[in-house]
């Protein structure tokens, strides 16, 4: 039986898979909640609506051939920008100085990006690296902004300088205020570093080792930021009394617990920010505990709504809801069904995981733990059909049998073969067989 | 022509009487007792959304729609709509009736409804079912079995406007017994998927019991074509699968069978949670026809629910019982 609820008249579709039959005595409902922009409903917004924010490391590591790949990246990004978007661009070494325009922001036309594009092209590399004043510096601009989508290009090639207290700081002050792709240039930085951030400002982290790929990396992220069509949409979760959420965690495009991130909302609701969003589709996992029922009960153990903050006279707007639900039953036939979506992205967490921890203990010169993670991750990736991954597995671990995860750790592996194994371990593959 | 039909002052039929709805029970959730003003999330205070599901709003159990068990005895017609031990709603529907005109023949009409369990709200398509069918049926006009049909698959189709990804369906069969002029009673059945009808009377009977209706179902349509022999297509995953029904993308197009039985007999409308456990029409009237003689139609409906849920009760299970021909002369 389909469990999937429609949504009604909303700009959002969400749809549920799980198995919502449980054993007399289980309490747990896990859920794959799929969110996706109805068709229609996810043209790009307004320019005057879009505020986009280029930060450029100009620190001396930056210096050569990387500061040369900065500049032609950020022209390129410039040239991506839709007429009417406010803009500004930033380079940031110790301190943070705006390149263009001096303050604020300036809307974007062929006369602005000119102008920009002069002075970007003069960008010299020298100082240190303070990345957490540099987001502090972003968050300004983007308040003055509010009801915008706010998005930032972060690129940097090095370490952050700054002490984990300050920078910690500075991280939670700009939370909520702008959505941020992280990009790692060369070898020098640090993955959870770069991953911290983006996690934090609900984007993307990738690595672009060769500097030469850095302008079609930055005009495909812009592509993607002007093509949003929603700022700051919230998942809302509402919950029976005496349940309690275990996590909601986005399943794809990649995995990030957001369980951390919940604001409480109406009665017995709380809210997880979704960030900006355009015509594309998302999985989240949820896992609710739910007080014990009898045989023949069904409960509501979660309603999920997708919903946009009110602002000024604008009301909040729900876009879309789901229901997901639990059912006691003696029925083993029923109760042990497992959900394929749910089964899947499980897989996919522990992929995620299992990634990170060998890669850890592998850097910690653990041998064993590392080879059995990894052997672990090779089987994951395999059975799960995340190609992806597995060949970037492939360049840390000699694989000698795939689907029983044995492996042997490869003597010499490039560090940028490890680095992009650990950024690209979040990213996900959508369950086989589905569109 | 039905100047008369309604009371002057309450608006009541004097004419017809109704059976086998159930009514959602107000006030406080049953099981935290949060009512309506202390605790909410939808409009209509007790959280319905806009997929039309039934939650309380604090402890997120169901609410009962009061269809778990429903009971129905109008004398000359009774049924027994039950949950069954597996599912969680009731998805089955009946509504029986008696139109007793003061210058017309009296009319005994039925409808059972199976909702299909693949789509959203079927309990909905169910009900609008059964209620548009049987008002027609009982219309002072006289029945109309495909005009009743068709007006069923509208009420249901009209559900579809609610903005459901699987709109709801549901299956239908419906009978009216016409008591004629000079006592030879008139059966009309209609059906739309595989729900059924059958005859029950004793073996020696002069009108020996049998079913009425034929599935709209996969294999029996493979069996009638020669397509496939029975043991092949009763074996085949989709045999259960309903070729009719009404609702979004079905066929409502019903079947009619009139016949006018050489004697007395009960007319059996029942919903597969009743054949699946016991098809035979012997079957049936053993298990029937000595109720009937002891309690009536009531008694039958309800024994044999009773012999549903005791095989099993895998699916809802609806049971509705029409005795036809003069009582004094039955036979069983």
């Amino acid at each position: 039986m389909a469990d999937g609820a429609a949504s009604g008249a909303g700009a959002f579709t969400v749809d549920v898979d799980q198995n919502s039959y449980l054993p007399v005595d289980a309490t747990r409902v896990d859920a794959i909640v799929t969110v996706t922009a109805a068709d229609g409903a996810a043209g790009p917004a307004p320019a005057s609506e879009v505020l986009e924010v280029i930060v450029v490391d100009c620190s001396t590591s930056m210096t050569g051939s990387k500061i040369r790949a900065a500049r032609q990246a950020t022209v390129a990004a410039i040239a991506e920008l839709r007429d009417g978007v406010s803009f500004a661009v930033v380079a940031g070494n110790h301190v943070t100085r705006q390149v263009f325009p001096t303050h604020g922001t300036a809307v974007a036309d062929a006369g602005s990006r000119a102008a920009a594009t002069r002075l970007v092209e003069r960008l010299q590399a020298e100082g240190g690296t303070g990345i957490g004043n540099w987001l502090t510096h972003v968050g300004g601009l983007a308040r003055e902004h509010p009801g915008s989508i706010k998005h930032a290009i972060l690129l940097t090639d090095g370490q952050n300088g700054e002490s984990p207290e300050y920078f910690s700081n500075a991280l939670n002050g700009a939370l909520g205020a702008f959505t941020c792709d992280c990009r790692g240039v060369g070898t020098d930085w640090r993955v959870d570093e770069l991953r911290t951030i983006a996690t934090a400002m609900l984007g993307t982290v990738d690595i672009v080792a060769d500097p030469a790929d850095l302008a079609a990396d930055f005009r495909s992220i812009m592509g993607e930021a002007m093509g949003k069509s929603v700022a700051d949409l919230a998942l809302r979760l509402w919950t029976p009394r005496g349940a309690s959420v275990r996590f909601v965690k986005q399943v794809a495009p990649a995995v990030e617990d957001l369980t951390d991130r919940r604001t409480e909302a109406a009665r017995q609701s709380g809210d997880y920010p979704l960030g900006s969003w355009g015509a594309e589709s998302r999985d989240y996992h949820l896992a609710i505990e739910v007080p014990q029922g009898a045989v023949g009960d069904e409960m509501l153990a979660g309603r999920v709504s997708i919903v946009r903050p009110g602002s000024g006279d604008t009301p909040e707007q729900v876009l879309g809801q789901g229901l997901v639900k639990a059912i006691w039953t003696e029925d083993t036939a029923l109760s042990t069904r497992i959900s394929r979506g749910v089964a899947h992205y499980t897989g996919q967490a522990e992929l995620a995981e299992a990634i990170q921890e060998g890669l850890a203990a592998r850097k910690a010169g653990d041998e064993v733990t590392a080879t059995a993670r990894l052997g672990r991750a090779v089987a994951l990736a395999a059975a799960s059909g995340n190609e992806g991954t597995a060949r970037l597995l492939g360049r840390v671990v000699e694989v000698v049998d795939a689907p029983s995860g044995t492996v042997r750790l490869r003597r010499v592996v490039a560090d940028v073969d490890e680095m992009t194994l650990d950024t690209r371990s979040t990213r996900t593959v959508r369950v086989r067989g589905d569109g | 022509m039905d100047d008369h039909r309604f009371c002057e002052n309450c608006g009541h039929d004097l004419w017809m009487r109704r059976g086998g709805a159930a009514r959602a029970p107000s006030g406080p959730c049953p099981a935290c007792g949060t009512t309506g003003s202390n605790g909410v999330v939808g409009a209509n205070g007790f959280g319905v959304d806009e997929a039309g599901e039934d939650y309380c709003g604090t402890c997120g159990l169901r609410r009962s729609d009061g269809t778990e068990h429903v009971e129905a005895d109008l004398g000359r017609v009774a049924g027994v709509s039950d949950r069954g031990l597996v599912h969680v709603r009731n998805e089955d529907a009946m509504a029986v009736g008696v139109l007793d005109p003061p210058d017309g023949p009296t009319l005994v009409a039925a409808v059972v409804c199976d909702g299909v369990s693949s789509v959203d709200s079927p309990e909905l398509a169910s009900r609008a079912g059964a209620d548009a069918a049987l008002v027609r049926l009982l219309h002072p006009g006289g029945p109309n079995m495909k005009e009743a049909v068709g007006e069923a698959a509208t009420a249901v189709a009209a559900l579809a406007d609610a903005g459901y990804r699987n709109p709801p369906s549901c299956t239908l069969v419906a009978a009216v017994v016409d008591p004629g002029t000079g006592g030879d009673p008139t059966i009309t059945v209609g059906w739309v998927g595989d729900s059924r009808v059958y005859w029950l009377a004793a073996p020696d009977a002069a009108e020996p019991a049998r079913l009425l209706t034929v599935d709209h179902s996969w294999a029996v349509e493979m069996i009638a074509a020669g397509a496939l022999d029975v043991e092949t297509a009763m074996a085949d995953r989709r045999a259960h699968a309903i070729t009719r029904w009404l609702g979004a993308g079905g066929e409502p197009e019903p079947d009619v069978v009139t016949f006018r039985p050489a004697g007395p007999g009960l007319l059996l409308l029942c919903s597969d949670g009743l054949w699946n456990y016991l098809p035979g029409a012997a079957d049936l009237a053993e298990a029937a026809l000595p109720r009937l003689e002891r309690g009536g139609p009531a008694a039958v409906a309800r024994a044999l629910t009773t012999i549903a849920l005791d095989a099993g009760g895998r699916d809802n299970v609806t049971v509705v019982a029409v005795p036809v021909g003069p009582s004094d002369e039955r036979r069983y």
